[in-house]
């Protein structure tokens, strides 16, 4: 355990130098971008000369980038820092945008692990018989088809011809615990709200999650059938052992890579929020970095950056803790 | 019959694995009998169907293979007759690893990388009801280790199987397979993949194991000088068939049929003159066409008219040495 205690810590302490670059770096490219942000951000071409030289000021715009970096970090952690654009605090327009976005990749991970991977071990289960063709081939259309087409296609189907789905405005129930509705709503047993949450998120929840529950769907069945083939799960049978305790021993093997590229696939939902996002008018916080984009508002992009880039550290850290309990080879 | 009280007799047994490529043949009319408390081995060639024919014993032949023919009874006492191939799926498993147990070729791949090997060897007793539990076997893993010469037993309890090594890992896997004090012991070349000294100490150990609990013991091996220090009584497999059986001393002092005399002279013996070593020439035939007839007869130097046309009889030569070859059809 003292093990264990370390090597949190030492994670921990990982995070602020992975912090510090992944913002480096994304400061570094919205700064050498040759525009005039400060004219950009004061109007344009007709722009006020004062408002102009203020915003200089006020940004340090006349500084060396890495200054203007360091001013934004400061501001952005002591919560001083204001968006040139919007006049809103940055950290206030992450808190407000974020938990749309939350809200989505939870439930599409979810989506993940409840389709990708029974369909994964149906498939192993089954494996070379038309069950398993049929779900390789709907795995294989997952990795292939663009998520925005999909998507198109299946809003037509169930918002324009059924009728399932809504497709503006997000529930926002009165009370809140977390800031996240849909957190909130379960820890208040508020199941309307729960309900509400669903029809508005389930079809982009799905959307992006097809390409990774495609994924997990091929990894399962694959990691499955090595750990079914190996050389212990004969020996479990020569030892006389019931078939649960035989699935145990599979299911944990086949675990170990699993995990990993849950890791992997969480990262890859919160890069394909923005378009979903997009599609589907969520004004969640990949919609939101994109707006700042059109604007020249990097200040309000590095708010999202950094806070993608946080969540993402926290997931892989949470795989890396579970993976180091279910592996006994890899420890801290 | 050969034995008074034999603990296993298989007749006219055939198994068959349905592969892409066609029908393989592994097993093609073995009989064999092991007396209570001898130690019987097969050898032969890597793919001459030893481990296929020890794994059917206990049925544990996995699809694509199956067991096409023939009859298997255990006696677990002298008189009780038990048919295996009548039993149910629940009935064999609690005969497995209760009362004829398994030690496999490979210890590094043949214990579960993932669970202790206390828990191995717990598992293995609870599920038989040797113990109440699992924790329980815990506690009582540390006698059974230490019965399998394993040092410093208390700790080893709790390693993981990549903790320890090789030989450290086969005497866990001996222990595992101990734990219920099983009547029938079938090793499958259980020191092949360890070094010579360690190769010496668990035959040692397998030995006393034998003189002090009455244990009957199948081994598999293709070494020769395995054979001469622990057999009793010795079948060379060849092809998916027992082409000759004889106690030890004989089959060394007078081999019969010509595979076993070239099988011999391939052994380097280290006293008396220096002999150059032969092998035998061509390879093993593909068993989806077995060579028709006696399927030696391709590489034999001493083939003659029958050889390729009809299958030789079991011939008795002499007492309790049998050879299947046409050479000594009209001696015996």
């Amino acid at each position: 355990m003292a093990e264990l205690r370390r090597f949190l810590i030492r994670r921990f302490l990982t995070f602020i130098p992975t912090l510090i670059g992944v913002t480096f770096i994304v400061y570094l490219i919205a700064a050498v971008v040759p525009a005039n942000p400060a004219r950009l951000w004061a109007g344009g071409q007709k722009a006020n000369p004062q408002v102009i030289a203020m915003l200089v000021k006020e940004y340090h715009l006349n500084d060396p980038f890495y200054v203007q970096y360091y001013y934004f970090m400061k501001g952005f952690l002591e919560n001083s820092m204001v968006s040139p654009v919007t006049g809103y605090k940055v950290w206030y327009e992450v808190k407000t945008y974020m938990p749309v976005t939350i809200q989505l990749t939870l439930i599409s991970f979810v989506f993940i692990l409840l389709i990708g991977i029974p369909l994964g071990i149906i498939s192993a289960l089954k494996k070379d018989t038309w069950i398993d063709a049929t779900i390789r081939v709907v795995a294989l259309v997952g990795v292939s088809v663009p998520i925005f087409w999909l998507a198109y296609l299946l809003i037509f189907l169930f918002f324009t011809k059924l009728g399932w789905i809504t497709l503006s405005g997000t529930p926002t129930p009165p009370y809140s615990i977390t800031g996240i509705p849909l957190i909130d709503s379960i820890l208040k047993l508020d199941w309307h709200t729960q309900w509400e949450i669903i029809k508005r998120y389930w079809l982009p929840g799905i959307i992006l999650a097809y390409p990774g529950i495609g994924v997990i769907a091929r990894l399962v069945r694959n990691s499955f059938l090595d750990a079914l083939g190996a050389d212990f799960v004969d020996y479990v049978d020569a030892r006389g052992l019931p078939k649960s305790q035989r699935y145990r021993h599979v299911l944990k093997n086949a675990m170990v890579p699993i995990i990993t590229v849950l890791g992997l696939q969480f990262g890859g939902l919160l890069a394909g929020a923005p378009i979903t996002e997009t599609i589907f008018g969520l004004p969640g916080i990949g919609r939101f970095m994109l707006t700042s984009i059109y604007s020249f508002d990097y200040l309000s992009l590095m708010g999202g950056v950094f806070i993608i880039a946080l969540i993402y550290m926290t997931v892989n850290l949470i795989v890396d803790i579970l993976y180091a309990l279910i592996d006994p080879r890899v420890r801290y | 019959m050969r034995c008074k009280d034999p603990i296993i007799v298989v007749k006219d047994l055939y198994v068959y694995f349905y592969t892409y490529a066609g029908i393989v043949q592994a097993i093609n009319s073995v009989s064999l009998e092991i007396c209570r408390g001898e130690t019987y081995c097969l050898v032969g060639e890597t793919g001459c169907g030893k481990s296929v024919t020890s794994k059917a014993l206990t049925r544990l032949i996995k699809p694509p293979g199956r067991i096409e023919k023939g009859e298997i009874y255990y006696y677990p006492e002298p008189g009780k007759k038990i048919d295996i191939r009548k039993l149910s799926e629940e009935e064999l498993r609690e005969l497995r690893g209760y009362e004829i147990s398994y030690i496999f070729q490979d210890p590094s791949t043949s214990l579960d990388p993932l669970y202790t090997l206390g828990y191995q060897v717990a598992e293995t007793m609870a599920f038989h009801k040797v113990v109440h539990n699992i924790k329980d076997g815990i506690r009582k893993a540390v006698v059974v280790l230490k019965n399998a010469m394993m040092p410093d037993a208390e700790t080893r309890v709790k390693a993981y199987p990549h903790e320890l090594s090789g030989g450290l890992k086969q005497r866990g896997a001996i222990g595992i397979s101990l734990a219920n004090q099983p009547r029938l012991l079938i090793a499958d070349e259980p020191t092949t993949a360890l070094d010579v000294t360690i190769q010496a100490q668990i035959m040692d150990f397998l030995r006393k194991l034998k003189e002090k609990e009455g244990l009957t013991l199948l081994l598999i091996t293709h070494n020769m000088g395995l054979v001469a220090e622990m057999c009793d009584t010795v079948a060379v497999m060849y092809a998916g068939e027992i082409v000759e059986e004889a106690p030890v001393e004989i089959l060394f002092k007078n081999p019969m049929h010509p595979y076993t005399k070239g099988l011999l002279k391939a052994v380097p013996v280290h006293v008396g003159k220096k002999v150059t070593l032969q092998s035998i020439p061509g390879t093993v035939p593909n068993l989806i066409f077995p060579p028709p007839g006696c399927r030696f007869h391709p590489r034999c130097s001493y083939k003659f008219d029958p050889c390729d046309k009809k299958r030789p009889p079991m011939i008795e030569v002499e007492e309790n040495h049998k050879v299947a070859c046409w050479l000594y059809e009209k001696k015996g």
